[in-house]
Order: C-alpha cells, then sequence, then structure tokens
C-alpha cells in the first residue's frame, strides 16, 4: 500500500516536470527566432571609403530592358570589391518589393575574382540562380546587367565568366550558355538600354 | 506415293491456311509503339467491337487486374483505372471517361470498345495514341511517321522528306509513282491531296489502306527514285530532261519496280544527276520545340516543353501550307541534348534553324540571334572549326535572320524585337540559326496555352519564315 503523502509528492514530481519541459521548449523556440533572422536582403561589408557613383544597370522583364541608374555610396580602395560592392547593390535592388526583375530572398554574389585587368569572373550562390524565372530574356537580362555594371566599375574588363558555388554550369537556369566567357563589346551590342 | 499423297495434302491446306491468316489479320489492330509492334485481337460483341485491354496494355508497361464482382479494378505502371460490366463510365485515376459502348467482362478477362482506345489510352498510359481505322494501325507514343513533300525546280523533281527512315514498296505505274508503306508507320501530311503545275510532278496524294499508307506521285514522264540521308529522303526526278508541256515523253511500263539506289549526288539507274545539286538540304526549315523529357522548361501550366511542341507543330502546318518543308527536332516529350538537336540539324542541311521558346516573363516575342565571336577575316572557309564554334561563318546570316524574323512578327501584330545571347544550340548549328521566346501578348501565363494566342503566333512565325525564304531566294 503506498501512502497518501508518497502518490502527492509524485503527482507534484511528474507536474514540475511538465512544467520544466514546457519551459524548455518555449527557450529554444525563443533562441532559434534570435538566431535565425530573416535575410532578404543580400548582405553589404561595411565600407569606410569615400563615397563615389556607380552606374548599375537594373533589368526590366516587362520590357526586355536594362536601365542604367546612378547610386552613390562609399567605395572599397580594393577593385575586386568594387566589383562586389556593386553586384551586391544590383541584386539588393531585385529584392526589393515590386521589383521588376525579382530575386529570390538570399540571393547573392559570392566572390567576384579578377583575373587580370581584362577579365573577371563572378561566383554567384545558388538561391540567386534557383530563385530566377527560367527564360530567355530573364536569363539574358541578369547575366548582361551583372557585366554591364562591372563594366562600369572596371572600364578594362574584356570578358565575364558565371560560375555557380563555385562550379562551371551548362545554363544559368536552363536557357543561357555560361560555359564560356561572355564577351564584354558583345553584350554591350546586343543589350537594349532604356534611358 | 506417300510422299505425293502428303505434299498433296499440304498444298490443299495452304490456301487454307492462308485465308485463315489474312481473316486473323482483318479482326486485329496493329499497334505500333517506340518499344514493340504488336497485333491485338478483335473480338466483335453486339455490333461493337472490342479490344482485350491486357492484351493491349501489357506489352506497353506493367499490367495487374482484378476482378471484383461485375468490375475490373486495373492497374498499369500504379495507375488505377476502374471498369463495370455493361457501363458506359470508367473511372481513371478520378477522371470518369465515356465509352462509346458499355465495358465487356467476359471469361474473367475486360475488354474495351476499340473506338474508345484513343480516349483511353493518354489517360491510362500518358501516351499519346492514334488510331487509324482504314489500316486498323494504333499508333501510340513517337512511333508515327511524318513526311513533307517539296517542289523544287531546275530540274523539277519532288523530295520526300521523312522524319524517320523508311523502306517502301515502289512501283512505276501509269503516270504515276506508288510509294507503298507496309510496315512504316507513315502519317500523312496536314493536306492529304496536293497539286502542283509543274511539267513534270502533277500532284502528290497520301491515302491509307488495308495494304498500309501509301504515296501516290502524278508524274508526266518516267521517273527514278533516289533514296538519300540513310532513308528518310526520297527525290522523284524524271529519268529524261523534263520536256516542255504538251511534248511530254511516253510513260514507262506499268507496274514497273524502280531501283532505288542510295546516297544523293551519285548517278540514278538510268545516269541521271539527282536532288543532291540543290543548294541545301532536304527541308527548308528546323524547328525545334525547346525542352522535354525532365526538363520541363519553364514554370508555366502546362509545362514550357508541352506548349512549344504544340507550336511547333501549328507552325508546321502553317509552314507546310505554304509549300515549305519542315523537320521538327523532336515529336513527342523525349529529352534531347543540346548537340543531339545541333546534329540532327545539321544531318538534315536544312535551311534554317528555329528554336522555340515560351516564357510567362514581358509581353509579345524576343527573336535572338546567336552570341558568338566574330570569325576572323582572314579563316579559310573550308577550316575545321571546334563544335561549340560552328556557327560562326553563318552568324551574319542569323543576325539578319533574327532581324527579319522579329519585324515580320511585329508587322503581324505581334511586338518582337531582336537581340543576341549566348544560347545553345544555337552555336553549333551550320545553318543560320535564330531562337524564338514568345511571351503572353496582353493577359497572363494562361494565355499560352489557349488555342487563340497558339495559332496567332503559329501563323505569324510561319508568315515571317516563308518572307525570310523568299528574302534569300530574291538574293540568291
Amino acid at each position: 500500500m503506498i501512502s497518501r503523502r508518497l502518490q502527492i509528492f509524485t503527482v507534484l514530481l511528474v507536474l514540475a516536470i511538465l512544467a520544466m519541459g514546457g519551459y524548455f521548449v518555449h527557450l529554444k523556440r525563443k533562441a532559434e527566432a534570435i538566431a535565425t533572422p530573416q535575410v532578404q536582403q543580400a548582405l553589404v561589408a561595411p565600407v569606410n571609403g569615400p563615397a563615389e557613383t556607380t552606374l548599375l544597370f537594373l533589368p526590366n522583364d516587362e520590357d526586355g530592358t536594362l536601365h542604367a541608374t546612378s547610386v552613390t555610396a562609399p567605395q572599397p580602395a580594393d577593385p575586386g570589391e568594387r566589383a562586389r560592392l556593386a553586384l551586391h547593390m544590383l541584386i539588393a535592388r531585385g529584392l526589393a518589393k515590386d521589383s521588376p526583375h525579382p530575386y529570390a530572398p538570399g540571393a547573392d554574389v559570392h566572390d567576384v575574382f579578377l583575373m587580370d585587368p581584362n577579365s573577371a569572373v563572378v561566383n554567384l550562390n545558388q538561391a540567386l540562380v534557383a530563385g530566377l524565372h527560367p527564360g530567355i530574356q530573364s536569363e539574358q537580362l541578369t547575366l548582361f546587367s551583372m557585366v554591364l555594371t562591372l563594366k562600369s566599375q572596371l572600364p578594362q574588363l574584356m570578358r565575364v565568366r558565371f560560375l555557380v558555388e563555385g562550379k562551371s554550369a551548362e545554363t544559368l537556369a536552363g536557357h543561357v550558355d555560361i560555359s564560356g566567357w561572355m564577351d564584354v563589346i558583345e553584350v554591350q551590342q546586343s543589350t537594349p538600354i532604356a534611358h | 506415293m506417300r510422299n505425293l499423297l502428303h505434299a498433296a495434302r499440304w498444298l490443299l491446306l495452304l490456301p487454307l491456311l492462308l485465308a485463315a491468316g489474312l481473316a486473323h489479320g482483318a479482326h486485329s489492330v496493329s499497334v505500333i509503339s517506340p518499344q514493340t509492334n504488336y497485333q491485338v485481337e478483335i473480338l466483335s460483341h453486339d455490333g461493337v467491337e472490342y479490344v482485350g485491354l491486357t492484351d493491349l496494355m501489357e506489352p506497353l508497361g506493367r499490367v495487374e487486374s482484378h476482378v471484383e464482382g461485375n468490375r475490373v479494378r486495373f492497374l498499369f505502371n500504379g495507375t488505377e483505372s476502374m471498369f463495370e460490366q455493361g457501363n458506359t463510365q470508367c473511372r481513371v485515376r478520378s477522371t470518369s471517361v465515356n465509352l462509346p459502348a458499355g465495358f465487356l467482362l467476359q471469361d474473367g478477362r475486360g475488354y474495351v470498345p476499340l473506338a474508345s482506345v484513343s480516349v483511353l489510352l493518354p489517360r491510362m498510359a500518358e501516351l499519346t495514341a492514334e488510331m487509324h481505322p482504314a489500316t486498323r494501325r494504333l499508333f501510340v507514343g513517337v512511333a508515327s511517321i511524318h513526311y513533307t513533300a517539296e517542289l523544287r525546280t531546275s530540274p523539277s523533281r519532288l523530295v520526300l522528306s521523312f522524319t524517320a527512315p523508311v523502306n517502301p514498296s515502289t512501283y512505276m505505274e501509269k503516270s504515276r509513282v506508288r510509294l507503298l508503306f507496309r510496315r512504316e508507320p507513315v502519317v500523312g501530311a496536314a493536306s492529304s491531296k496536293v497539286t502542283y503545275s509543274d511539267p513534270f510532278v502533277r500532284g502528290v496524294t497520301f491515302n491509307e489502306s488495308a495494304a498500309g499508307a501509301e504515296l501516290n506521285v502524278q508524274v508526266a514522264q518516267p521517273a527514278t527514285v533516289t533514296v538519300g540521308d540513310g532513308g528518310r529522303s526520297l527525290t522523284i526526278s524524271p529519268s529524261q530532261p523534263a520536256a516542255a508541256p504538251g511534248a511530254q515523253a511516253q510513260n514507262a511500263p506499268a507496274s514497273t519496280p524502280l531501283a532505288a539506289t542510295s546516297s544523293p549526288g551519285q548517278p540514278t539507274a538510268q545516269g541521271t544527276p539527282t536532288a543532291a545539286r540543290a543548294p541545301r538540304g532536304k527541308a527548308f526549315v528546323m524547328l525545334d520545340a525547346a525542352h522535354g523529357g525532365a526538363d520541363a522548361g519553364a514554370a508555366t501550366t502546362p509545362a514550357e516543353k508541352v506548349l512549344t511542341l504544340a507550336l511547333a507543330r501549328r507552325v508546321q502546318k502553317e509552314l507546310e501550307a505554304k509549300g515549305i518543308s519542315v523537320v521538327l527536332a523532336r515529336t513527342s516529350d523525349v529529352a534531347l541534348s543540346f548537340d543531339q538537336r545541333a546534329a540532327a540539324t545539321n544531318t538534315a542541311r536544312v535551311s534554317l534553324y528555329v528554336a522555340i521558346h515560351l516564357s510567362p516573363e514581358g509581353h509579345g516575342a524576343r527573336v535572338y540571334a546567336p552570341m558568338l565571336p566574330p570569325a576572323p577575316a582572314e579563316q579559310d572557309h573550308r577550316a575545321f572549326l571546334p563544335w561549340e564554334l560552328a556557327q560562326t561563318p553563318y552568324l551574319e546570316r542569323s543576325g539578319q535572320a533574327a532581324t527579319s524574323v522579329a519585324g515580320d512578327l511585329n508587322t503581324a501584330g505581334v511586338k518582337a524585337q531582336s537581340s543576341a545571347v549566348a544560347l545553345r544550340p544555337l552555336n553549333s548549328v551550320t545553318a543560320p540559326a535564330i531562337a524564338v521566346e514568345f511571351a503572353p501578348l496582353e493577359g497572363g501565363e494562361a494565355e499560352l496555352a489557349t488555342p487563340a494566342y497558339q495559332q496567332k503566333m503559329a501563323t505569324a512565325l510561319a508568315g515571317a519564315i516563308a518572307a525570310l525564304r523568299g528574302r534569300w531566294g530574291e538574293a540568291q
């Protein structure tokens, strides 16, 4: 026969365990909410350089053109970093609500490598590629806008190559060929630019 | 003596066996699919022709049939269908399908009306099915072979291009060349009868009979038939230079089988030069419905791969109605690599390659020429080029084609612009090559799948291609 006192003690113990479990779950959810902020925009490293004007070529899926826009922002001294920052700003415009050429949350450029003054390799992240609307025009505008924005930062640039997560890819999102170098002059000649 | 009796018995039996065989053939349907060709027996019941469900489906995939009272639960590759004895409705997955006559359950076997097969197969097996009642031939999947007929001049000759190699029985009869396709699943072009005002070729008719598909070419004088392109093309040319109208040469003796020679360019049996001297190959244009198979393309509804194929077929019909021969890179939902598409185009030796894409983004149409570095001025035109740069000698004409097509699309009321893009397989095509991406005209994505939209785009693109052909012809 179990004494009444022992029964009350056992019930209280079980209640205490349940309460502690509930509190633990609450704390865990709170901690997770703090640890995973909603990344909606490409993160840009803080820059302490002088403010300069950058030309961004913003794609517009509606009319199939690129719109040249000037942006004034502090610029780093390193040409590779300047190029990367310019592409960050370009993508950030696509992350904005009601963008005429939307990018998916998390879309970003990992790196811009300058092989020599004439050649740049752009390493795109998977979120950018996966979130693109597949189609020739959409992919063409994405690539051409990056090439022309880079060209505005690096006047000597002659050719650009694109990688996805550090690897060579056959197409950007099923259409436009990114397996080789893209000639900047050909891009300039082929791009419909709205002024 | 015993041997003689044995032989006589067989001689008597032989006609009976032949008759039985013919009767058997008349009461069966020939199923032609990419995997296999087979016969399914027809069962007549109350004046309706039926085929056994298991007999029909088993060669095409995994089949399970469960009889539950007067109902049959049928599984094909995991897709469930339910049939009920005498019921003119059945259920495939969760969709109800009407049958022209009641389902028949006999000796534990399920039978469906023959007339319902072309409706049931696409639902049960997700395969296209086309029944040809005259020949009792059922084409399942991509098996059917299409042809185009193109009349060429100087000298007059008719070039028949097929989507797969053919080997017909060829006969020269009075004023006609008869091509009989006993085993090949040749199906008719957009128009089964075409007439020409030409001194040599008067017309082409296509018909199907119990013997098979038949193409009859009406000619004004004796002809030779030359086989080319690995059996994919037949050139019918005069065995002598074409005589002036009114001074026709005598026809060849009736029912004279012709000797077909291979490889165009070689003299025929009669020593006449063949169609190989045509400036380019068999068909004028290769229409490439982009994507296919696992590559669905843009996320439209239905998928871009379905819409591009439907549009390519409409453009083909429009062009054939204008007398322009067309080859389709794909005629079903198959995956083709970029290299396969380029290789097929280069082998077909067409004068123009057009890749067809659709996109829900933007409005109108975009016409693209290949983006490649221009050929060096000093480059020998006979020099070998890397596969990925094979387009280089044709860049200028591709650019002209893109501008011309965009201009004509605008004229036809489809807002279009042209530019250049690095797009495979354009860079490996050894002919002028363009890609056209169609977008909604005014509405949204749903507009892409509407017949009115598809027909408008097909008419506009076919008109632009025909105009381009005319311009190139004038330039030459």
